[in-house]
């Protein structure tokens, strides 16, 4: 393994906990989302760092940009639903949505 | 370069994290995506790195700033004392433990490197992955389909 992909790995699995971290821990709606975003952000460098590691640049591109629209079309779905339940209950806190909570 | 690109994409990560602002948050988030997008020019991933400030930076940073001003009236997202002292502490403990554990682990794995890919990119896009276009296509769709119920008004508010 060559230094140049450990040291991309390194910051792959830092941002990863950094995203994991910001799930776990926030309790604002667009921050979640944000959390999201990085664990995404992740795992597009690992797909581009392992893609230039293996001489498959073309590929890990092409995997990249379909992973880029899957991500856009969840965070429109996630940012319409959270202004819907904005309205409901003008609040982002996820505490205070636990109407279907059982 | 490339580290110093990396330090930048961490640290615009811990900004959109930390930021009490929900709107800096979103423009921390931006810079993170331009810092990634960098990188991947700097490997040689000329058409992800322009999607990548195009659709992450461009059209995701609107969403999130277009959600953001309807929803919030100017209020700021307070975090916890407690947080804000245990997240130094929490991710010196990651980068130690990343930086234990990793090359241990990825040192023991076999080289990646193999012959290189030979043809054009849209060669390896629309011919090689026809399925995950029809796959995308799809996605792109459902989501139109979700937004549009979510904001579709119901009779009673007519």
């Amino acid at each position: 393994m060559s230094d140049f992909w450990i040291l991309n790995m390194f910051f792959v699995v830092l941002l990863f906990l950094i995203g994991l971290f910001c799930l776990l821990a926030m309790k604002n709606l667009i921050k979640l989302l944000i959390g999201i975003e990085l664990l995404s952000k992740g795992i597009l460098l690992a797909l581009i760092a392992t893609g230039f590691e293996k001489n498959t640049i073309l590929t890990s591109q092409s995997l990249a940009i379909s992973f880029i629209v899957v991500e856009v079309s969840v965070l429109a779905t996630a940012m319409a639903l959270i202004i819907n339940l904005y309205r409901h209950t003008k609040s982002l806190d996820v505490k205070n949505i636990s109407n279907l909570k059982g | 370069m490339h580290t110093f690109l990396l330090l930048g994409l961490v640290s615009c990560s811990i900004l959109a994290v930390f930021s009490s602002d929900l709107l800096k948050a979103a423009i921390s988030l931006a810079g993170a995506s331009i810092f990634l997008a960098m990188l991947f020019f700097e490997m040689g991933a000329t058409y992800a790195g322009v999607f990548e400030i195009s659709v992450v930076a461009g059209l995701i940073t609107v969403l999130f700033i277009a959600t953001i001003s309807l929803t919030t009236k100017e209020e700021e997202t307070k975090h916890s004392k407690r947080l804000r002292l245990l997240f130094p502490l929490i991710l010196i403990g990651l980068i130690l433990i990343d930086f234990l554990f990793m090359r241990q682990y990825l040192g023991g794995l076999a080289p990646l490197a193999g012959p290189a890919e030979t043809g054009e990119f849209g060669q390896i896009f629309w011919g090689g992955r026809t399925f995950d276009l029809v796959a995308q296509i799809a996605i792109i769709l459902s989501g139109v389909f979700c937004v549009l119920a979510l904001f579709r008004k119901r009779s009673g508010d007519e």
